[in-house]
């Protein structure tokens, strides 16, 4: 991972710090949610209290009963209570209810609270990655972003919602069973404890050991579905070849990894769950064993007995869990840590600056450099000026600095030095968001949206009236293609619907900017991978346009260009030609020679 | 990036459907038989820790004098390991079946995909057929093995409680057990609304994922088109929705959780009430009494696993449908029972003779009357017919759409004719062996496809036996030698997942190498030259002579200079043959074939002009 994206190593202060800032807002809920848990285990810990009671007070024949027994005294007598044994019943059974009641706060306000920081969340990380600037997102993997945008907020989430509610539940069922313990008798409680401690260990380490595994599984996993995604995706290959037999060796190695891997870490949990539930049950045998020998010593009531076993079932079984919470809460530490890596990083800055909405289009470049790192100039003083309703077409080889050009003009980078103004001001100072603004944009491989073709070309201006979306796809020539799919402008794109070849996304994206109705067109090799019939039917209908909006033009094609008011030649970042079609006709270079080639073809012979 | 989500939820159980699944368990029989003991053994200790208070709690109530507590702690302790041991087991066991089941399932699934025809593949997107292969077949082995253990040790535990409780005292037994229709009857009905609200809230949780790796792809258009604040808009919508499912199952479940505990604080109310009772008559022991209790609320962990289980089935049923069916689809293409007997009686080929009977060689291909329609659509081809000399190359041009494709998957064997037949010699090819015929192919596709791996591994795949010797010869001959030598690893350099780390034309170099190292008598270009750089062109274009040399070769192309060197030119418009000759017979007619030609002249000249710029 590169310093782009990794946040300084993280401790667990700070994160704890960082996840109480996120908290904000939902930190109220979270602490009632707390606190009905800390009423719902109360109350059911007076369940076995109110069963042992009985049992002591009205029940076992005996003088030696505790303090339990004693608070029923003070209320009922003896006989009347043995006589009316559906009083202890309906106690037990309204003291649930009512933990119950608490439980459900506490499970309806932690999820609330926990769910709606991971949303809030997620819209944060959505809108902050919108923002950043493009230098950014060169330099990171976008897999690596979604993979902290979701799993990572998800790590934090379970963490809110269930961790630190588990380990908050587990000192909560101790805190409280602690006293009522000791307040039952000091021997019993003392023996009920000793082997907590090792089972929290053993669980934190035994996990913490093999969380590697875990690790390992998944990555077989993820080999597993390459191999078959490569399989899947070579298809044609495998069948060209006969490669069947091959290919099913070939994933014969991955599958066998991953069951044995699989095979392997259910053994070594099976030892830890099989240790624990012995560590946990031989607490049990100490528990009654010490409990039966001093019921025959006289020094202890079978009521008292009966709620010790009950108690510690109801705290051994959270509190057997804890090693593995505390592992799994370790995890969201670095979580935290990758998700403030993305929300650290400063986003594109905002200019405040009364403007017309639109401005008129005319662009001056005097000497603009740009790098994309250092010692990488991809436009070295590019001098050039286009009035408005001008034309201007950029020729070149790829590679020559064209496409930064554009991204320049869109301020999607920031230019180094020199000066490129619109309408007379350095657009440095201006608004980016502004500057977008006055441009329709077709790139060279547009990206439509996975929604339906009307909504991606509305793209273009939201507010645009179908008539508008129509008149625009008939300029862009794909009003026809689209009324061809059975739901017309209704299709979605994408792999939930239909795939349009290049040609028509390209013809698709046309029609988008041209709804934007921006002062500047920009077209980057916009109509590449239409063929050429129908490239110069949609020439034709936007040299109708001419004159009415500022348009620059990158192309590979002559045809293309021929319409242009100037043209410059770039390669290598720099002008190397420039003027208008009839000056770069009479000189020598490159531009003559295209042109030559345009009409030598006229009269072709055969085998040329 | 969207998958499909088409998880049904099934009311009823199809418990033949989860028969045919178990079937894959059969090999394991020897876990399934550990699992079911431990899963008892296990119950059935579960079921006497209580029993063993019980028993302490009496005696200690009657004893007198000397006293040990000795021998209820030694078979506490004894249960307590015979319960860890068994746990042990039965996690190896069910966990051993799960894996094994799982590797088993995607084995065959896998091999049975490698046998489809082509055409099983047009209609499913490669997302869906991975989920087979990984979730589904995982789901389906994990639920096979922990549903049935549990199912066994619940269904043990149930049994053992019942009639422990039975012959301690029958009416105070009958008590208990009448919470178990009730507790049965909740805990199905909330399984199932939190199985169903944890899958909306997955489902959502991919639409996200999907979101954000689209607004990351989508990032500059985003940007140009300021569509920041309503790309948030709709993700907010998103994320809103997965709150809500999210907290509804939160919701469900700290509903349901008390809700069962009301239930066996029910039955144990009613043990010490009514036994209670018993015991102050003298017709019920303080231990019994004790025991009751604790089973009261040990019964409802059961209880809840049964319908968990129940439930899981339900809404698993789909992927096993999903798994089945694939496992069940024949393939289309596959030699028929004579070519397969044909093979049988031939066994080991003489030489000149190949696996089917038939001799080893491909001299002319003609197509007859040949029709052809993709599932459900139009026809693309009909009445097509073709005659191929030995040795002579044929290109096909014309616009896409055309059938050009179709006619070499035709060709290829990847699909058949629907009407007519393609003949190989004189013999139709369906009378041939598929490995036989599909193993004289050699076919280099537009956009090349290399397979994890190095360099080697991938021009290899088109001979698994040749040596080094071989492969670089292949790779001189289609000019690929120079730059694999300068790759930091020369032969051995990692191409990267897809080959992902060399250009679209290194790639395209590779496949071609990887092609003539079969040395195929048939050779296939389907617009192998359209994607890749004009050197790259230029250096297959230096090779191409010797690649086409002495076979059979179908081209479609693009470029100029591929499709001039060909005997025959095909210009294929609507499935049919519009214009056919040499190129100069074609020019001279100046038809559709010259008016193409213009065109593509000009704007390779152009491209030419312009990459030479500067230079």
């Amino acid at each position: 991972m590169d310093e782009h994206t990794s946040s300084p190593g993280y401790t667990a202060k700070n994160a704890v710090k960082v996840a109480w800032t996120l908290m904000r807002g939902y930190r109220k809920g979270f602490i009632l949610a707390i606190a009905a848990m800390l009423c719902a285990t109360a109350l059911r810990y007076l369940v076995p209290l109110v069963a042992s009671g009985t049992i002591d007070y009205a029940l076992a024949d005996s003088n030696n009963s505790g303090w339990v027994a004693g608070i029923f005294r003070q209320f009922v007598e003896r006989t009347w209570l043995a006589q009316n044994l559906w009083l202890s019943a309906i106690l037990m059974i309204g003291l649930t209810v009512l933990s119950g009641i608490f439980n459900f706060f506490k499970g309806k306000l932690a999820a609330t609270a926990s769910d709606s920081i991971s949303r809030d969340l997620k819209n944060r990380l959505y809108d902050h990655l919108q923002r950043l600037p493009m230098g950014y997102h060169d330099k990171v993997e976008s897999g690596d972003l979604v993979q902290r945008c979701t799993s990572d907020v998800e790590t934090l989430r379970l963490a809110i919602s269930t961790q630190v509610v588990e380990v908050s539940h587990a000192l909560i069922l101790m805190g409280l069973a602690l006293p009522i313990m000791f307040l039952l008798d000091a021997r019993m409680a003392v023996a009920s404890f000793v082997l907590i401690g090792p089972i929290i260990a053993f669980g934190y380490v035994y996990i913490k050991r093999v969380r590697h595994l875990f690790q390992q599984f998944d990555e077989a996993e993820g080999r597993v579905t390459s191999v078959v995604q490569e399989n899947l995706t070579g298809l044609r290959v495998v069948r060209a070849f006969h490669r069947q037999d091959h290919e099913n060796g070939k994933f014969s190695v991955p599958n066998r990894d991953y069951r044995d891997i699989g095979l392997k870490l259910i053994r070594l949990m099976a030892l830890y769950w099989s240790i624990s539930d012995l560590v946990a049950l031989s607490q049990n045998a100490i528990v009654l064993g010490l409990g039966i020998y001093l019921i025959n010593m006289g020094s202890l009531s079978i009521g008292t007995l009966l709620a010790f076993i009950m108690l510690l079932n109801l705290v051994l079984w959270p509190v057997r869990q804890m090693g593995r919470t505390l592992t799994e809460l370790g995890k969201s530490v670095v979580a935290i840590g990758r998700i403030q890596g993305i929300l650290q990083q400063p986003v594109e800055e905002k200019h405040i600056r009364e403007l017309p909405e639109y401005g008129t289009g005319h662009i001056v470049a005097r000497d603009l450099t740009f790098a994309h790192a250092e010692g990488e100039v991809a436009l070295d003083k590019v001098s050039f000026e286009v009035k408005p309703g001008e034309t201007l077409a950029i020729l070149g080889p790829s590679g020559s600095g064209k496409s930064t050009l554009m991204h320049v003009l869109l301020r999607l980078y920031d230019y180094q030095s020199g000066s490129l103004t619109f309408d007379g001001m350095e657009m440095r100072d201006l608004d980016r968001k502004w500057c977008r603004h006055q441009f329709g944009t077709v790139m060279q491989e547009p990206f439509l949206f996975s929604k339906t073709i009307m909504e991606n070309i509305r793209l273009g201006r939201p507010s645009a009236r179908e008539q508008d979306v129509a008149r625009v796809a008939q300029i862009a020539y794909i009003d026809e293609t689209i009324h061809q799919f059975p739901s017309g402008y209704k299709t979605l794109v994408g792999e939930r619907g239909v795939t349009l070849s290049g040609g028509q996304r390209q013809r698709v994206a046309l029609a988008r900017a041209l709804l934007r109705e921006a002062p500047v067109l920009l077209l980057d090799d916009a109509l590449s991978a239409v063929d050429t019939e129908t490239e110069e039917i949609i020439l034709s209908a936007l040299r109708e346009r001419h004159g009415k909006m500022t348009t620059l033009v990158i192309a590979h094609r002559l045809s293309t260009l021929s319409h242009a008011d100037k043209v410059i030649v770039m390669d290598k970042g720099r002008i190397i030609q420039s003027g208008t079609h009839e000056e770069l006709c009479k000189a020598d270079g490159l531009y003559k020679r295209l042109w030559h080639i345009q009409h030598k073809t006229e009269d072709l012979e055969v085998g040329a | 990036m969207m998958q499909v989500q088409e998880d049904t939820f099934h009311d009823r159980l199809d418990w033949s459907l989860w028969r045919r699944v178990f079937q894959h368990a059969l090999p394991y029989r020897r876990f399934v038989f550990g699992l079911s003991f431990w899963a008892v053994v296990i119950a059935v200790c579960d079921a006497s820790f209580v029993l063993v208070t019980r028993w302490a709690i009496d005696d200690v109530q009657a004893a007198t004098g000397d006293f040990s507590v000795r021998p209820y702690v030694l078979t506490y302790l004894a249960l307590a390991s015979t319960l860890a041991f068994g746990v042990w087991s039965f996690i190896v066991f069910a966990g051993s079946l799960s894996h094994h089941m799982s590797h088993d399932i995607r084995r065959v699934t896998f091999g049975r995909i490698q046998q489809l025809e082509m055409a099983y593949f047009d209609h499913r997107p490669t997302g869906w057929l991975i989920s087979r292969l990984t979730s589904d077949c995982d789901k389906l082995a994990r639920i096979i093995a922990w549903s049935f253990l549990d199912l066994v040790w619940a269904g043990t535990l149930i049994t053992a409680i019942s009639v422990i409780l039975l012959i301690l005292n029958l009416k105070l037994g009958l008590i208990v057990l009448g919470v178990v229709p009730p507790l049965l009857i909740v805990s199905s009905w909330f399984q199932k609304r939190l199985l169903l609200s944890s899958r909306a809230t997955r489902k959502y949780n991919s639409f996200i994922t999907a979101s954000f790796s689209e607004g990351l792809q989508g990032l500059k258009t985003t940007k140009t088109f300021l569509r920041e604040e309503a790309n948030l808009r709709e993700f907010g919508g998103l994320s809103e929705k997965m709150y809500q499912h999210s907290v509804r199952n939160a919701i469900q479940s700290s509903i349901f959780i008390p809700i069962v505990l009301t239930v066996g604080s029910i039955a144990a109310g009613m043990v010490l009430w009514v036994g209670g009772g018993n015991h102050l008559q003298g017709t019920l022991t303080l231990g019994t009494l004790i025991a009751f209790i604790f089973y009261a609320g040990q019964l409802f962990d059961p209880i809840n696993q049964i319908a968990a289980i129940l439930v899981q089935l339900q809404g698993a049923q789909a992927a096993g449908e999903r798994v089945l069916s694939l496992l069940a689809t024949e393939p289309k293409i596959f030699d028929s029972e004579e070519v397969r007997q044909r093979i049988n009686a031939t066994g080991e080929p003489q030489p000149g003779c190949a696996i089917d009977g038939y001799p080893d060689k491909i001299g002319s291909i003609e197509f007859r009357d040949v029709a052809f329609a993709y599932e459900n659509n139009d026809p693309v081809l009909e009445g097509f017919n073709l005659h191929v000399d030995p040795g002579s190359t044929v290109a096909l041009v014309g616009a896409s759409g055309g059938g050009k494709s179709t006619i070499v998957s035709l060709l290829a064997r990847f699909y058949e004719p629907s009407r007519g037949g393609i003949y190989v010699d004189g013999i139709e090819y369906r009378e041939r062996s598929l490995e036989w015929y599909q193993s004289n192919l050699g076919i280099v596709l537009q956009s090349p496809h290399l397979f994890a791996g190095s360099v080697r591994e991938n021009i290899q795949y088109g001979r698994l036996d040749a040596t080094h010797e071989e492969i670089e010869a292949a790779a001189r001959m289609v000019n690929a030698h120079g730059f694999i030598r300068k790759l930091e690893n020369g032969y051995d350099t990692d191409v990267g997942e897809g080959g992902n780390r060399l250009s679209t034309g290194q790639k395209q170099l590779i496949s071609f190498a990887r092609a003539i190292l079969a040395n195929p008598r048939i050779f296939i270009m389907d617009e192998a030259t359209s994607s890749i750089d004009t050197e790259t062109e230029s250096l297959i274009q230096k090779g191409l002579h010797a690649i086409l040399r002495g076979r059979i070769s179908f081209v479609i192309a693009h470029r100029l200079s591929t499709i001039r060197s060909a005997d025959k030119i095909l210009v294929i418009e609507k499935g049919k043959i519009i214009e056919q000759g040499s190129h100069s017979e074609l020019i001279s007619r100046k038809g559709h074939y010259h008016a193409l030609y213009t065109r593509q002249f000009r704007r390779e000249t152009e491209a030419q002009v312009l990459d030479r710029v500067g230079g």
